[in-house]
C-alpha cells in the first residue's frame, strides 16, 4: 500500500507542473481560442532571466520578482505588439506565430546561455524530503510544487469570480461584442489575459529551476500540460488542474507497475481515449446551438 | 585562334567549378585541408557539443603553429541537433558543396550511423568518432579509425570494479533507450555473465522524459545495491535527486559521458559525491600533464567568452589528435589513401586519450581500426574534485 501511495504522491507532484502549464494554456485559449505553443519558451526565457539576475548578485526573491513582472509584460507585449498586428488575424495564423516565437525564444536562450545545463540554488535542497509515513516520502520541492499549484488555481478562481477585472475578462470571452457595448475595453483585457497566462507558465518553470535548466527544459512540461488541458476540456481551469494531476498520477502508476517503456505515451493515449469517448474533454461545458 | 581556344577552355573550366589543381585530392589544396564535423549545439544532446568547439580550438592552435606541411586546416562543422536526418543532410551539403577531405569527430551514435554508408561508399575517412559505439569497428571499416574505447568495454570495466572491488551483487542498469544506452547495457550483461551473475533489472529512459520518479521507484523496489547510469547528464541528476528524495541510496557508477566531475557536482548540488565513472580523457584540472596545460592555453586564447573548460571541451582536442598525427606522417603529397596508410602505421601514440595503435586493415580484426580499449576509473569527491581510482586499464 505504501508503494501505491508513494507513486500517487509522486504523480501529484509531477502533475502540479503539468497543471500549471495546462492552466496557462487554458487562460489564453478561453480568451482567444489560440493554443499558445510559445508558452513553454516564454516561461523558459523568464526563468533564465531570473538566473541572469542571480548571477548579477541580486537576491532570490528580487530576481524572481523581476522575472515574474517581466513575464507578465512579455505576455502582454506579445499580444499587443505581435498578435494584434497580424494581418491574417485567423486563429491558425496566430498559432503559427506562436510556433515562430517558440523558435525565436529557444534560439535566444541557447545563444545567450549555451547548452550546458544550469541550476538555481534555493535556500533549501530540492532533494531533501519529508517522511509522511513508513516508506512514504515527499521532497521539499515536490511539496512546494503541490502547494503552489493549489494556491495558483484558488487565486485564479477568486480573481475571475470576484474582482472587477476578472469579471470583465470572463465577460469578454463569453461575448466580446456585448462586453464592448457595456464599456469593457476588450482589447486591453485580452492583453492582460496574455500577461496573466505568461505569469502562470513562469511559475511552473520556476519550480523546475532548482533541478536542472537547459534550453529544452520546457518541452516536456508543455506537451504534458497541453495533454492535461485537452483532457480537462481546454476551457476549464479546474479541468486543467485535474487533468494535470491525472496525467501525473497515471504516468507514475503505469511506470511503477506496468511499463516504464510506454510511460511517456500514456498521456497521449489518454487524450485519444477521452477525445473518442467525450470529445469536449472531461470538464468542459460546450454549448450546443439549435439551428 | 589557338589563344582564343585556350582562353575559352580555361573560362569554361573555371565556370564549371573544376579545380585547376586536378591532381589534388578532394578537399585539399596547396595551402588548405578542408575537414568536416558535426555535433549538437542545440537540443537534448547539446551538453556534449563542447567537443566540436574544443576541436575548433585545437585546429586553430595547429594552424597558428604553422599548419601541417604548410597547409592550414579549414574546419567546417554544423549543428545537427542530435537528429540523424539533419546529420545526413549536413554531411551531404558539406561534401557536395565544398568537398571535405575527411571528417573528424562527429557526435552521436544514431547520427553517425546515418552517414556511415554515405562516407564509406565514397571512401571518405572518418577519424576519431566522438562516440564509443562498437558499430564503427564491428565489423571494421577501412575508412573509420576510432580512439575511444567502446561503451561495451567501459561498462565491462565498471561492472568488474563493482563486483570485484566493491563486492556488489544486486546491480541495476538504467540506460538511455537508444544505441548509446544499449551499448552500456550489453557490456554490463556480458561482464556479469563472466561472474555468473545477472542484472537485477534494466530500466530504459526516454530522451525527452523528465520525470524519473517511476524509474527510481522501480530500482528501490528491486532493492538494488548498485546502479549503473547510462544516461545524459540532466537525467543522471534527476535520477540522483529523485533517489535522495525517497531515501534510496545505492552506490552509483556511470559512463564517461557523465564523467565531468566538477560540473556534475555543482549541478547536482553535491549529490555526485561518491559517484564512480569511467574516464576516457586525462583530467582537465590536471596541473601536471603538459598536453592538458598546452590545450588549456589554446582554450584561453580561442574559446568564446562563456565557454567552460571541462572534460568535453578537452575531449575535442583528443578526438582530433590521431588525425593530426596521421597528416604529419602522410607527408606533403596528401591523399585519402596516403592518410589511411599513415594512420595504419600509428603505434602506441599517446596524447590526452589512451595509448592508440592501429594496424593494416583486416576485415576480421576490429583492432585494426579500434585504436584503444583502455579506460580508467575516477571517483567524484567533495567539491567536485576527481580522484583517479585506477591507471589506464586495457579491457580484455
Amino acid at each position: 500500500m505504501s508503494q501505491f501511495i508513494q507513486l500517487v504522491l509522486n504523480g501529484i507532484a509531477a502533475g502540479s507542473i503539468y497543471a500549471l502549464m495546462a492552466m496557462s494554456l487554458v487562460i489564453i485559449y478561453q480568451a482567444s481560442a489560440v493554443v499558445n505553443f510559445a508558452q513553454g519558451e516564454m516561461a523558459l526565457l523568464t526563468a533564465y532571466l531570473a538566473f541572469l539576475l542571480l548571477e548579477q548578485g541580486l537576491t532570490l526573491p528580487v530576481a524572481f520578482g523581476f522575472s515574474f513582472l517581466f513575464s507578465f509584460f512579455l505576455g502582454a507585449g506579445i499580444e499587443f505588439g505581435i498578435l494584434r498586428r497580424a494581418r491574417e488575424s485567423t486563429v491558425i495564423s496566430k498559432m503559427m506565430i506562436t510556433i515562430g516565437l517558440e523558435m525565436v525564444f529557444i534560439g535566444l536562450v541557447s545563444w545567450k546561455f549555451g547548452a550546458d545545463p544550469k541550476t538555481i540554488d534555493f535556500p533549501f535542497s530540492p532533494y531533501d524530503s519529508l517522511m509522511l509515513g513508513q516508506d512514504i516520502f515527499l521532497s521539499f520541492l515536490e511539496a512546494i510544487s503541490i502547494l503552489v499549484a493549489l494556491v495558483v488555481v484558488i487565486t485564479l478562481y477568486l480573481f475571475f469570480r470576484f474582482t472587477p477585472l476578472g469579471i470583465a475578462m470572463k465577460a469578454s470571452r463569453q461575448n466580446e461584442r456585448a462586453a464592448r457595448l457595456m464599456g469593457i475595453r476588450t482589447k486591453r483585457i485580452l492583453m492582460i489575459t496574455w500577461g496573466i497566462s505568461s505569469l502562470v507558465g513562469t511559475i511552473a518553470a520556476s519550480l523546475l529551476t532548482p533541478l536542472t535548466m537547459h534550453p529544452y527544459m520546457m518541452w516536456n512540461p508543455l506537451l504534458k500540460g497541453f495533454a492535461a488541458a485537452v483532457l480537462g476540456g481546454m476551457t476549464s481551469l479546474p479541468g486543467a488542474l485535474i487533468g494535470g494531476y491525472m496525467i501525473g498520477i497515471i504516468e507514475n502508476l503505469f511506470g511503477g507497475y506496468l511499463s516504464i517503456e510506454f510511460k511517456e505515451v500514456v498521456a497521449f493515449a489518454m487524450i485519444l481515449l477521452v477525445l473518442c469517448l467525450r470529445p469536449s474533454g472531461l470538464f468542459a461545458h460546450h454549448y450546443v446551438k439549435k439551428v | 585562334m589557338k589563344k582564343l581556344l585556350v582562353f575559352w577552355s580555361l573560362f569554361l573550366w573555371t565556370l564549371c567549378g573544376v579545380p585547376l589543381n586536378l591532381m589534388a585530392e578532394e578537399g585539399v589544396t596547396k595551402t588548405k585541408i578542408h575537414i568536416g564535423s558535426w555535433g549538437a549545439q542545440t537540443g537534448p544532446g547539446a551538453p556534449w557539443g563542447a567537443v566540436v568547439r574544443g576541436m575548433d580550438a585545437y585546429f586553430r592552435m595547429i594552424n597558428e603553429e604553422g599548419g601541417i606541411h604548410g597547409r592550414k586546416i579549414i574546419f567546417h562543422s554544423f549543428d545537427d541537433g542530435y537528429n540523424p536526418a539533419r546529420t545526413l543532410a549536413g554531411v551531404k551539403q558539406l561534401q557536395e558543396g565544398q568537398g571535405m577531405f575527411a571528417y573528424v569527430g562527429g557526435l552521436g551514435t544514431a547520427t553517425g550511423m546515418a552517414v556511415v554508408d554515405y562516407l564509406m561508399e565514397r571512401k571518405i575517412p572518418r577519424i576519431g568518432p566522438g562516440t564509443a559505439s562498437i558499430r564503427w569497428v564491428n565489423p571494421p571499416k577501412r575508412y573509420i579509425f576510432t580512439n575511444y574505447a567502446p561503451y561495451l568495454y567501459e561498462a565491462r570495466m565498471l561492472i568488474r570494479y563493482a563486483v570485484e572491488r566493491l563486492g556488489k551483487r544486486r546491480i541495476v542498469v538504467i540506460y538511455q533507450n537508444d544505441e548509446y544506452g544499449r551499448g552500456g547495457l550489453r557490456g554490463a550483461q556480458k561482464e556479469l555473465q563472466v561472474h555468473q551473475l545477472s542484472l537485477v533489472d534494466a530500466i530504459p529512459v526516454e530522451l525527452r522524459d523528465t520525470d524519473m520518479r517511476p524509474h527510481v521507484f522501480r530500482m528501490k523496489q528491486k532493492k538494488a545495491d548498485l546502479v549503473l547510469l547510462w544516461v545524459s547528464p540532466s537525467h543522471a541528476i534527476r535520477i540522483l535527486g529523485s533517489s535522495k528524495a525517497i531515501r534510496f541510496q545505492p552506490r552509483w557508477l556511470t559512463t564517461s559521458t557523465v564523467s565531468d566531475c566538477s560540473f556534475m557536482y555543482k549541478l547536482s548540488k553535491g549529490l555526485f559525491e561518491g559517484v564512480i565513472s569511467a574516464a576516457f580523457v586525462e583530467n582537465p584540472m590536471s596541473n601536471s600533464h603538459p598536453l592538458v596545460q598546452k590545450y588549456k592555453k589554446a582554450y584561453q586564447k580561442y574559446a568564446a567568452k562563456n565557454e567552460r573548460w571541462g572534460v568535453f571541451y578537452l575531449a575535442g582536442f583528443g578526438f582530433a589528435e590521431p588525425f593530426i598525427e596521421g597528416l604529419k606522417r602522410a607527408g606533403k603529397d596528401l591523399s585519402r589513401e596516403s592518410l589511411i596508410t599513415a594512420m595504419e602505421e600509428i603505434r602506441n601514440f599517446k596524447g590526452i586519450f589512451a595509448e592508440t595503435t592501429y594496424k593494416p586493415f583486416d576485415s576480421l580484426d576490429p583492432r585494426s581500426r579500434q585504436g584503444t580499449d583502455s579506460v580508467f576509473l575516477i571517483e567524484c569527491l567533495k567539491d567536485g574534485i576527481s580522484k583517479q581510482l585506477t591507471p589506464w586499464i586495457k579491457v580484455q
